[in-house]
């Protein structure tokens, strides 16, 4: 009988080597998939008029009390007896972060995945950093990376990871400053308390928080059966049940506690949660992402909307 | 009784190592797949609870474990109840057995065992000697197995004792000399008594080994005797068995009904009980079978006949000289009436006294004297000794009884001298008839004899018992028979005699029936101390071994009462029912008394008698079961290694989805059958016509007229649509000879000579929707060319006619006044169409005015034919945008409304019929509107 999951890639954590060189190859793939993928995206939301940043005329609104003079639009108040000032579109460029979770465990992949977890969360961190990239936003990979606005943020991306290497579960929030985004793509194995402990210093910085939970289906579905000995790719442990097929229920209703748990508490903290099986395209997680980051982004709030 | 041999017992030993390969099964557990598996941690909170089996569980190994004892048990050789040593060799096989009545609840069992024993001799190459010891004439000449065999498989239990007598006999004649080998006797157990020889004579014949079969000995059980006492009827049963045992006792009455019933109890240590079955006398002497214990054999069933044995009735009276004219004798009626059903014994010696003692020597149960006056002394008194001990006279009045004198001994009520005489030529009353008979008395069940009408008699003086003593009375109340008890006898008399010379009732049928019930009533004598001449009686009814009385057949030979009928049953008289269906005797297996006895189990020194009983001694070689077990126990094995392993599991879903796709076929195979395919081509034009009204025209194959019948008719439909609740589809143009034409309320037909006649197929049709209720409209458009005088045939009109000749037209008439079509919606007066003038033609004799006598003969009232000359539908026809096509003649636009109008009156005439013509108030309501 075939097995049904496997790690791909080494099982050493230490072995940085290999992994980087081997993420080195992955990367270009990602790359052009990425450029591809994001291209749809881009194409989808074509014609909403959002180049140019801070150049564009929004609005005339009446002048109030307080204001600088400076803002006033002469020609426009000399047509009557009102002051008018002009408002124009968002100018200051947002800051990106982004990280994804590269552990052990999220070199996983089921027979009836596409690809490993890592593979996926790769390409999701590069395809939305070269979508934002291109919107002019700042990316940063924080701990590794700082914020930069450049077209080629991916490449850079890529670079950065491929030198550095190894990413922690969970980001540094040392450099994380106000007002910024947060893209956080992981498994979110581990315990949902201590993942929120840690989110939690986040939020309270009034970070915006967008975690993609990648997902393996061999995971969600648990479609074991038999006398089975699970190993955990990260701690090295090992659980023998002796008939998998009976624990499937409960298993099931567990994984599920832990995701809406997980979920619900992440949207008490205004961020949101969006959930990816590996078994989907990949360009489904990349539409949420980008629909939630460019509907909640401080700009199109300030510009007041579509 | 069973045993368990092992035919290599040291194999056994093996078992020892079961706890060893317990010891190795424990120590290896199935080998679990290894899985990566990133969220451990949510799997490790669920398989806390469960115990994870680091080891086999313990019912594979205890599986595992029975696989390895069940393999060194079955190498053991096991063997159920194995073998005893085998038949002596030193002579031929003595096969004794007892096809008795005792053994015939058994007997499939002792034919198996003996089957068994002729097996072993066949194996063994020894002759046979076989007695069966119930057979007329068992022969113990030793002969072949097979013959043998033969011999056994077609004998058969017998519903008689075992033969004990004779057996000494028949093996010094069978086996002369021989020194049989192995003696083996199948027995019932059943010996002959205190001074039981059998064993004695069977071991006397010095063979090597002596065995005794024997059966249940439970099923020996006999009904011995059956009396019966004042309190019930005593039944005394007797058994082999000594254990306290209770058996049903039941009593059947000859249709085999159980009539009473009762428990016999046998306590511990007694061959012998009794039991009452408490009844009343009646129900006793509807007793005809008694059995005793739940197994029917000869034995538990016991026969009774005394309600069905014939009587001996002895007949006095015959006046010598009258034996010339025997019509005119008394006896002859008697003798008629009675010698169907009972024995008639007559006297040879005319003298009464002579003639008494002769019958009384005869034991008979009733005595008929005939007339007669007076006797002497010596006879009164053997008589009167007779009837005090039980007998039954029953007396016939006479010239010689009434002129006797009132102290008749044998009087039974005190009797007036001499007899009346009813409607003689000097008397004024009418001969009587019989009154019905008492239904308590011994005649009840017997109707009133309507055709006995009595002429004379003997009277009873009146007396304050006599009507107690009264059996039958005349209409007028006069005894006619009546009674006395004397001792435990009777005396009965019948006021008139036994000829037709004082009564019709000798004729009568009811004579038999009187006489019969009569004598029924005397007592049964038994004749066993009687002369022996008595017939001997044929074979009626025989009971079979299994305790079922079945036709007489074989060997059964007529019983003579007095000399067989007190002994043990025996092949020439078994059990059963002798006589005929009138009267008969019973003869059973055991005479009254007597009592089962085991065998005298006292054998002479030195000869050793093994026992066994016949059931389960054939030997059982177990190693295959056990061999079979193993493999079935392997497969298990395998089984459930692939479901620890979890192949099922995977399986599982791959087989629900086989087995609910073999579901949805077979359903579908299933139900195919069911939707039987019953939709014929056009069902959904036929089903669209039938769900809305369509106007519908005839399309004649003229391309021109058809299109201005449809334009026309969507016109109408428009107007419809406008005007009314009608609301029609498109109008349908009708194929006569294809299209369902009943879904039409009418049936626009514009006659056109140019058009192709429609075949006769097509008009006949047009018959048969006429008949059942629809409407056509013939319209022949020629209003214009019919000329000045309207007479002229035009060549529509001709079509016309050639079509309606074949066509059951009623008489037709103009829309008279009146009419419904005139105002089923508008109030019209003319009907026109493109022209205006011509007449619209129904059928006549329904107009208010009656203007025909004709009467409607379509249903409803609505005239199955209109015709019209005037062009309606070129007036009705509009293009899509509702500009009329055709101009009317004149042009009038007001026309094309009446036009219009006129279509709406026919359509609504059609849908509602006469229901216009209903209304009561209709000239009153005309009359308010200036009409």
């Amino acid at each position: 009988m075939a097995l049904i999951g496997e790690t791909t890639g080494p099982v050493s954590p230490r072995d940085a080597l290999m992994r980087a060189r081997q993420r080195a190859a992955l990367m270009p793939d990602c790359l052009v998939e990425a450029r591809r993928i994001a291209n749809t995206v881009i194409s989808g939301w074509h014609g909403r008029r959002k180049r140019g940043i801070g150049e564009n005329f929004w609005q005339f609104r009446p002048y109030a009390e307080g204001e600088s003079l400076s803002r006033i639009d002469w020609r426009r108040s000399a047509r009557d007896d009102h002051t008018y000032v002009r408002d124009r579109e968002w100018e200051a460029a947002h800051t990106i972060w982004l990280h994804a979770d590269l552990s052990a465990s999220m070199r996983y992949k089921s027979r009836t995945a596409m690809v490993s977890k890592e593979s996926r969360a790769l390409l999701l961190m590069l395809a939305i950093a070269d979508i934002l990239a291109r919107s002019g936003e700042r990316i940063g990979l924080p701990g590794l990376l700082q914020p930069l606005a450049s077209r080629h943020a991916a490449e850079r991306l890529a670079q950065a990871l491929m030198v550095e290497g190894d990413l922690p579960g969970l980001p540094e929030p040392n450099g994380m400053r106000t007002a910024a985004d947060l893209v956080l793509i992981s498994d979110f194995l581990d315990d949902p308390d201590l993942i929120l402990a840690r989110l939690k210093p986040l939020a309270d910085r009034g970070i915006r928080g967008h975690a993609v939970e990648v997902a393996d289906p061999a995971e969600a579905l648990f479609p074991y059966a038999g006398r089975t000995e699970f190993v955990d790719p990260e701690s090295g442990a090992r659980l023998t049940a002796g008939r998998a097929e009976t624990l499937g229920e409960d298993y099931r209703t567990a994984y599920q506690a832990r995701r809406s748990y997980l979920g619900e508490r992440l949207r008490q903290m205004g961020w949101h949660h969006i959930i990816h099986q590996t078994d989907r395209p990949a360009s489904e997680p990349l539409m949420a992402l980008y629909n939630t980051l460019s509907a909640g982004s401080g700009y199109r709030q300030a510009g007041g909307g579509r | 009784m069973s045993a368990l041999g092992f035919a290599s017992p040291l194999v056994l030993a093996a078992l020892l190592a079961l706890p060893l390969i317990w010891y190795l099964l424990k120590l290896t557990p199935p080998k679990p797949m290894v899985e990566v598996f990133p969220p451990l941690a949510i799997l490790a909170k669920i398989l806390r609870r469960e115990e994870t089996p680091a080891q086999s569980p313990w019912w594979l190994t205890l599986l595992r474990m029975l696989l390895a004892a069940t393999i060194v048990l079955a190498m053991a050789g096991p063997v159920l109840n194995p073998k005893q040593a085998g038949l002596s060799t030193a002579g031929p096989l003595l096969l004794v057995v007892d096809n008795s009545w005792a053994a015939a609840n058994d007997w499939p069992e002792r034919l198996s065992a003996a089957g068994q024993l002729l097996d072993e001799a066949e194996a063994a190459n020894l002759p046979v000697s076989l007695v069966l010891t119930a057979s007329d004439r068992p022969d113990a000449t030793p002969q072949a197995v097979a013959e043998a065999r033969a011999q056994l498989t077609a004998a058969k239990v017998e519903p008689v004792p075992a033969n004990r007598a004779t057996l000494k006999t028949v093996l010094a004649e069978g086996l002369g000399s021989t020194r049989p080998g192995t003696l083996a006797y199948l027995t019932d157990g059943i010996g002959t008594g205190e001074k039981d020889a059998t064993l004695a004579t069977l071991s006397a014949l010095g063979p090597s080994e002596i065995r005794l079969i024997t059966g249940k000995d439970e099923a020996a059980v006999a009904v011995t005797a059956v009396r019966n006492l004042t309190a019930g009827t005593e039944v005394t049963a007797s058994r082999l068995s000594t254990m306290p045992l209770e058996l049903p006792v039941t009593a059947y009455d000859r249709q085999g009904r159980s009539i009473a019933s009762d428990v016999i109890r046998f306590s511990g240590g007694e061959r012998q009980a009794k039991a009452i079955l408490p009844a009343p006398l009646e129900l006793r002497n509807e007793f005809a079978r008694i059995s005793v214990g739940a197994l029917a054999n000869a034995g538990s069933v016991h026969l009774l006949d005394e309600g069905a044995k014939r009587r001996r009735v002895g007949l006095i009276g015959g006046d010598a000289d009258k034996s010339e004219r025997p019509l005119l004798s008394p006896v002859y009626y008697i003798r008629r009436a009675l010698s169907p059903f009972a024995d008639l014994y007559e006297p040879k010696d005319a003298a009464l006294d002579k003639a008494v003692t002769e019958l009384l020597a005869a034991k008979p149960s009733a005595i008929i004297m005939a007339d007669i006056g007076k006797m002497p002394p010596d006879a009164v008194t053997a008589l009167k000794g007779w009837v005090e001990g039980g007998g039954t006279l029953i007396r016939f009045a006479g010239p010689q009884l009434a002129a006797a004198s009132a102290s008749d001994p044998f009087a039974t009520v005190p009797l007036r001298q001499g007899e009346r005489a009813l409607g003689g030529v000097l008397s004024w009353s009418e001969p009587q008839m019989l009154a019905p008979l008492p239904q308590d008395g011994p005649f009840a069940g017997l109707d009133q004899p309507t055709d006995v009408h009595i002429r004379r008699q003997v009277l009873a003086e009146p007396s304050p018992d006599l009507a107690a003593q009264t059996l039958a009375s005349l209409e007028d109340g006069t005894p006619l028979i009546t009674r006395r008890e004397t001792g435990r006898g009777e005396i009965v008399l019948f006021h008139v005699s036994a000829e037709p010379s004082w009564s019709d009732l000798p004729l009568s049928g009811h004579f038999v029936e009187l006489l019969r019930q009569l004598v029924q009533l005397s007592h049964a004598t038994v004749n066993a101390a009687g002369n022996g001449k008595a017939e001997p009686l044929p074979p009626y009814r025989l009971l079979g071994a299994d305790g079922v009385l079945v036709a007489p057949s074989g060997a059964a030979q007529p019983l003579n009462p007095a000399r067989d009928g007190s002994g043990i049953a025996t092949l020439a008289h078994p059990p059963g029912l002798y006589g005929s269906e009138d009267g008969y005797v019973a003869h059973n297996l055991l005479p009254p008394g007597s009592t089962l006895q085991p065998l005298n189990s006292a054998v002479p020194a030195g000869v050793t008698i093994s026992r066994q009983s016949i059931l389960g001694e054939k030997p059982v070689d177990l190693t295959p079961i056990l061999l079979a077990l193993g493999v079935v126990l392997l497969l298990l094995d395998g089984l459930a290694v692939l479901w620890l392993n979890g192949l099922f599991a995977r399986l599982r879903q791959v087989t629900a989805v086989l087995l609910a796709t073999a579901l949805v076929l077979t359903l579908a195979l299933d139900a195919r059958p069911l939707l039987a395919e019953d939709g014929k081509p056009g069902d959904d034009l036929l089903l669209q016509r039938l769900d809305t009204t369509h106007l519908a025209y005839v399309m004649t194959g003229e391309q021109t007229v058809d299109d201005i019948s449809r334009a026309g008719l969507y016109g109408l439909t428009e107007f419809l649509t406008y005007r009314t609740a009608l609301e029609p589809g498109a109008p349908q143009g009708v194929d006569l000879a294809k299209d369902e034409l009943s879904v039409f309320p009418l049936i626009y037909w514009p006659v056109s000579a140019a058009a192709p006649m429609p075949d006769q197929k097509a008009i006949s049709r047009i018959g048969a929707y006429m008949r059942s209720g629809g409407t056509v409209l013939f319209d022949t458009r020629d209003q214009s060319e019919q000329g000045l005088t309207g007479d002229a045939v035009t060549p529509n009109g001709e079509r016309l006619r050639q079509i309606l000749a074949d066509l059951d037209v009623p008489p037709l008439e103009p829309v008279p006044r009146g009419h419904v079509l005139t105002r089923s919606f508008y109030l019209m007066t003319d009907f026109p169409g493109r022209y205006a003038g011509g007449p619209l033609w129904v059928e006549a004799g329904q107009g208010t005015n009656r203007t025909s006598d004709a009467a409607p003969v379509s249903a409803d009232g609505v005239s199955p034919i209109l015709i019209t000359a005037n062009d309606l539908a070129g007036a009705w026809a509009i293009d899509e945008t509702g500009t009329p096509l055709l101009p009317t003649v004149p042009p009038d636009e007001t026309q094309r409304e009446h036009a219009y109008r006129t279509g709406v009156n026919i359509m609504m005439y059609m849908l509602t019929g006469n229901y216009k013509g209903d209304q009561v108030h209709v000239p009153a309501l005309l009359e308010r509107l200036g009409q």
